[in-house]
């Protein structure tokens, strides 16, 4: 086996400004290609995990550390990490007025590509493949970036995104939080037929609920408590979890800690 | 020119021989000498201020000189009414046939205390309602009397008619509440006016210690007066951290009043400072509410409503200032229009330098129901803070053809589907007050003046 | 596509018409306000006598009205004033053609583009230098059909009846202080008419241009849009960067007649040591339309508030106000509406832009008179903050005798939320590139309005002072 894509050691974090810790020593490594899902009950820093490694500015990291290719990421601005390959599906997507998904997409391709001029029609052409590709209306690259979106809409926006940028490593941040089952199907047809286009793409999936991994099948399975990963496992951990819920862990780790 | 040198001397601007240095230096017979002090600078401020005209800001669209005639007034002078129901007028009685619900009653007539009530357990807890004058003279209360009356909210720099209550005010209410103490009927105030042609000046302290909480109820009413007269009243709300305050005034004057209410609410740390202002009755009706939001995660909900129909004209002159960041105020004015009535709302939100996080917002609607019904509304934003969110806006409209087509369509006549639609829009804001016996005196009044339209 | 610009692509200064052309005039006056400039400036002009009038009245009424109080700060104006030359010659006539215009201050609109926009895109191009329109020109095919496009000065010689019928109506010279500075000094501008049914396809433009240090310039521009007719003027303003202050107070009459629509779009970029105190106002007839399209980057200070008086039934006007209030500016604009008449509309929709110690008023009156039925109006203010030191005010009035009228207004606030730069920055845009994303959404709705080189000019300026914003 190569070395891993992604390697976690010990990783600690805080919220920044404040006094809360929530990562408190994560180890985790990710070869490529494969499919992970991280669990956890409310609270347990499953969502922060994903934003620190994306390099969001709300939290501060206390120690350990974080390579992505062998390079350390924990430093780098959270455009560096975009343009070195690394992908966050917001849990929560953001607005921006005015401006359109395909400008959007446009200015963060150009960035991507560096000094090198995008092509024009290379991009349409990709957007318009991509789009075709997730059943999209070509008129939803008109729209202003998350403005009025319903829950799907945003989610599936966030594929769009992924399938254009094309990332090595895709972190999905509960994804399907707030989906029906409908939506969810949709956004995770789009996740898999990204993945038969680039089997190479490593996803770290982070969920509360076992539901997604009925669509998305991951290779492995961790469970977070309290800040650490407490157990890790194949698929059918998810389904262990699904029946009997994270007490198991909680109460331990709560013995261990009081 | 010697211009400059002459602006510190007095102007006497409404200065009359009835509104006088020496009316104030007589209002505090027999009160301690700091409140005497209090009451002659007061009304040296009031001496100097220039009277307001329509050149200022804050009374645009309220002409003083043609609305107020100070000339013609007198003194109100103290009330010798009983402490006795029967005594009391029959206006009296009957609103407050309808307050059983109450940790206090206080009665005043012509700016007088004639009766006060308060639930014993409370008292037994330390909770003070008392005549403001008592409290001045009390050597348990006139500390904290001494501190905060006039001094922090309504004091009289704020403008020349705050000086002009607190030097003459006749008297007024007092209400302590102590740390961690929770009133949960309201204190129902009902103030009376009765005799016309005269200025009357009242005022309420009310002061809630840390984590208490209060509700209080504020009614100002008379009968139609023959001549002009005029009610001033000042209200200073102090809500220290955590505690949590509820004010409420309803204003239902008779014609040929000019009432004036001068309000502020300083609201600390973690402190709620609500207000509702309802603005029925009287002639002119003026309210000047400053909420000011001192600690981080202070609140204030402002509320208004008012209905105005023949010549009644209101003005509502409100501002919201974040002084502190994480803090958060809401205000809501809505007010219907009938007859030559005029409504006039000017609102300002002041997001202060460093008031980081302030969620602001502001919204004035007025319905126009007759032809020569006016609305000026300006709601005003000064946001010097940038991670903020603050919004305002306001509308003037008339009643919504398509709602009324629909309660009709539905075999309701004109006339009553216009009454539901106004008693809807209105509505909204009553439907945030879960106060018994309130909203359904507003709504009688409402339905009572509805009924001529 | 213009949005495909980035600021990396704008290697330019932060003011790029800071640029200084050697002085050049014929004659000025001495610096200050006087009678007798006043009467040197008449003179100059060899104006008719019932001018020379009404600008001694109009300084008089000048002089009897108090510095406003309100707005932004004009507590040191009157030393500026003091100070600065009201009128300077900067050569004997106007021309016809660029070749004719002296070198330099050729030179100098050649580095603006304006003889080459001229000939791309427009139907006709004014430029004025200092205190005189330098050059005037209209493409024959517009001339042709009975378009007038001149300086004011040839507007009151060459058509005196016309001139003498509109000018000063719209804007009495009591107005205000400064409508009746303007009204005693003004000098250059354009007389614009457009005969009934006419419509020009391409905009016609004004440019304005102060280079003298300590100047004080006073356009005046009458603008007639006959019945029916169509057209759309546009005005572009810089000046270079002194220490000193200047001064700029133009006022703008227009007359839209019956069923006629006019455009005035206004794109200031006057450098920041500039007060611009303009009055603008249109007088809008039965079904016209007025537009206001009003952006406002530059000067010291700026106090605009264009308006539409809408006079005949049916009447629409509609003000897009777009401000930038970087370092020490102070941009107090946003719009004036007078419904007076029955069924008319309107809207107003002003977006600022507040960055560094910069501050961005927004000042609104809309008034709906009484028998002005069905008057339908809605206007909307939003104001975006970039750092903690910017400020933004919302001072809209609004005044409403008129039971049938339809009135609504709504401003919010926002900043630049940090969660918005992380999502853009997740998905490998920089932080200056995600800031200027965001800022130009925030635009977008004015500059869609903007003819395209003017959308990207908007754009383009807007970027420029970003830049360095972030870091």
């Amino acid at each position: 086996m190569s070395a891993p894509i992604l390697k976690i050691e010990n990783l600690q974090a805080k919220v920044a400004d404040e006094d809360l810790q929530i990562l408190r020593g994560v180890d985790l490594e990710l070869n490529a290609g494969e499919i992970h899902a991280i669990m956890g009950p409310n609270g347990s820093g499953k969502s922060t995990l994903a934003k620190v490694l994306a390099g969001h500015p709300g939290y501060e990291v206390t120690g350990g550390t974080a390579t992505f290719e062998g390079e350390d990421i924990l430093e780098a601005e959270p455009d560096e990490r975009s343009q070195a390959g690394i992908f966050l599906a917001f849990q929560y997507p953001v607005d921006i007025p005015g401006v359109s998904i395909a400008n959007f997409l446009r200015t963060a391709l150009q960035a991507h590509a560096g000094d090198e001029e995008l092509d024009l029609f290379e991009f349409q052409d990709l957007l318009m493949e991509k789009m075709d590709l997730l059943d999209m209306d070509p008129s939803f690259a008109e729209r202003p970036v998350n403005d009025g979106f319903s829950g799907g809409e945003k989610k599936r926006n966030e594929i769009l995104q992924m399938a254009c940028l094309q990332p090595k490593l895709a972190l999905m941040d509960e994804t399907d939080s707030g989906l029906d089952i409908d939506a969810l199907q949709i956004v995770a047809n789009g996740v898999n037929k990204l993945r038969e286009d680039n089997p190479e793409m490593t996803v770290l999936l982070i969920t509360h609920y076992q539901r997604l991994l009925n669509y998305i099948e991951p290779d492995f399975v961790h469970v977070i408590v309290q800040g650490r990963i407490v157990e890790s496992g194949g698929p059918e951990l998810a389904l262990r979890l699904e029946d009997e819920g994270y007490a198991t862990w909680q109460s331990e780790v709560t013995e261990e800690v009081g | 020119m010697s211009a400059s040198t002459e602006t510190t001397i007095a102007l006497n601007e409404g200065v009359t021989e009835a509104l006088s240095r020496e009316a104030a230096t007589a209002r505090s017979a027999g009160e301690p000498e700091w409140m005497r002090e209090r009451r002659v600078h007061a009304f040296d401020v009031y001496a100097r201020t220039p009277m307001p005209t329509r050149r200022l800001e804050e009374w645009r669209y309220t002409d003083l000189g043609e609305k107020l005639d100070l000339a013609s007034l007198s003194l109100g002078t103290r009330s010798e009414v009983a402490d006795d129901p029967s005594a009391w007028p029959a206006g009296v009685r009957a609103t407050m046939e309808e307050d059983w619900d109450a940790a206090a009653h206080v009665v005043l007539i012509d700016g007088t205390v004639v009766h006060v009530d308060l639930d014993e357990a409370l008292a037994g807890k330390g909770v003070v309602v008392t005549s403001l004058r008592d409290a001045v003279n009390d050597e348990e209360t006139w500390e904290d009397a001494k501190q905060y009356l006039a001094t922090q909210a309504v004091k009289p720099e704020r403008g020349k008619f705050a000086a002009l209550n607190c030097a003459l005010y006749l008297d007024g209410v007092y209400v302590y509440v102590p740390r961690g103490v929770h009133v949960d009927l309201p204190v129902r105030v009902t103030r009376w006016i009765s005799t016309s042609a005269a200025a009357h000046f009242d005022r309420a302290l009310i002061l809630a210690g840390e984590t208490s909480k209060v509700t209080y109820i504020d009614e100002v009413l008379s009968d139609d007066l023959d001549t002009h007269t005029f009610a001033s009243n000042a209200i200073e709300v102090i809500a220290k951290d955590g505690a949590s305050v509820q004010f409420v005034q309803m204003q239902r004057l008779g014609r040929n009043v000019f009432a004036h209410s001068q309000q502020r609410t300083l609201a600390h740390r973690d402190a709620t400072a609500n207000t509702l202002n309802v603005a029925l009755g009287a002639t002119t009706s003026r309210v000047d509410l400053n909420a000011q939001m001192l600690g981080p995660g202070s609140s204030s909900e402002m509320l208004g409503l008012y209905f105005g129909d023949g010549d009644q004209h209101f003005d509502h002159n409100t501002s919201q200032d974040h002084v502190s960041p994480h803090a958060f105020s809401d205000l809501l004015y809505k007010g219907a229009l009938d007859g030559d009535a005029k409504a006039v709302f000017r609102g300002i939100i002041r997001v202060h330098p460093k008031a980081q996080q302030s969620d602001a917002y502001q919204t004035n609607r007025n319905l126009l129901l007759s032809e020569t019904a006016s609305a000026d509304t300006l709601p005003n934003l000064e946001i010097a803070a940038d991670d903020v969110k603050c919004s305002h806006g306001a509308t003037v409209g008339q009643l919504d053809e398509e709602s009324l087509f629909y309660l009709m369509s539905r075999g309701i006549p004109q006339e009553k589907a216009e009454r539901l639609v106004v008693m809807g829009f209105l509505g909204e804001i009553l439907l945030k007050v879960s106060l018994g016996g309130v909203i359904e005196k507003i709504t009688r009044e409402i339905e009572r003046k509805l009924a001529h339209v | 596509m213009p949005q495909n610009e980035t600021v990396q692509d704008l290697q330019l200064d932060e003011y790029k018409y800071g640029f200084v052309d050697e002085e050049q005039h014929v004659f000025r006056t001495q610096p200050g306000l006087s009678e007798e400039v006043v009467r040197q400036i008449s003179a100059n002009k060899d104006e008719p006598a019932w001018m020379l009038d009404f600008r001694l009245k109009a300084l008089e009424v000048y002089e009897s009205k108090p510095m406003p109080t309100w707005g932004g700060d004009l507590s040191t104006l009157q030393e500026t004033l003091d100070e600065i030359y009201f009128y300077v010659r900067p050569q004997d006539k106007m021309e016809r053609s660029w070749d004719d215009v002296p070198a330099n201050i050729k030179e100098t609109f050649e580095k603006l583009g304006i003889p080459e926009a001229e000939q791309k895109v427009l139907a006709g191009v004014g430029a004025q230098y200092e205190s005189e329109m330098v050059y005037h020109s209209l493409k024959q095919e517009w001339e042709d059909k009975g378009v007038i496009f001149d300086s004011i000065e040839d507007g009151l010689k060459n058509h005196p009846e016309l001139f003498r019928k509109y000018f000063g109506t719209v804007i009495p010279t009591a107005d205000n202080k400064f409508s009746a500075m303007n009204s005693a000094v003004w000098s250059g501008g354009s007389f614009v008419y457009i005969p009934p049914g006419v419509e020009l396809e391409t905009p016609l433009q004004a440019y304005f241009r102060v280079n003298q240090e300590r100047m004080g310039q006073f356009e005046r521009t009458l603008i007639i849009a006959g019945e029916g007719s169509r057209a759309h003027y546009i005005e572009g303003c810089t000046a270079p960067v002194y220490s000193t202050e200047s001064f700029h107070s133009g006022v703008i009459e227009i007359v839209v007649e019956k069923g006629a629509h006019f455009r005035y779009t206004t794109i200031q970029n006057w450098s920041n040591n500039m007060y611009n105190l303009v009055t603008q106002r249109a007088l809008v007839h039965e079904g016209a339309t007025m537009e206001w399209l009003d952006g406002n980057l530059g000067s010291k200070l700026t106090m605009k508030y264009p308006s539409c008086y809408l006079i005949g039934e049916g009447a629409h006007g509609n003000i897009l106000s777009i401000a930038y209030a970087g370092d020490g500016q102070h941009q107090d604009t946003g719009g004036k509406i007078i419904h007076a008449a029955p069924n008319t509309t309107s809207s107003i929709v002003s977006k600022s832009i507040s960055k560094g110690t910069g501050r961005s008023s927004y000042r609104g009156l809309l008034q709906v008179h009484d028998g002005a039925r069905n008057a339908k109006s809605n206007v909307e203010c939003d104001a975006l903050l970039i750092d903690e030191n910017a400020k933004t005010d919302t001072y809209p009035y609004i005044e409403i005798d008129e039971k049938t009228a339809h009135i609504g207004h709504e401003a919010t606030v926002s900043k630049v939320g940090d969660e918005q730069l992380f999502y853009l920055m997740s998905r490998g845009m920089s932080e200056e590139e995600a800031m200027a994303l965001i800022v130009r959404g925030f635009i977008e709705p004015i500059a869609k309005l903007l003819p395209l080189e003017y959308a990207v000019e908007l754009n383009r300026l807007i970027e420029l002072e970003m830049e360095g914003s972030v870091g």
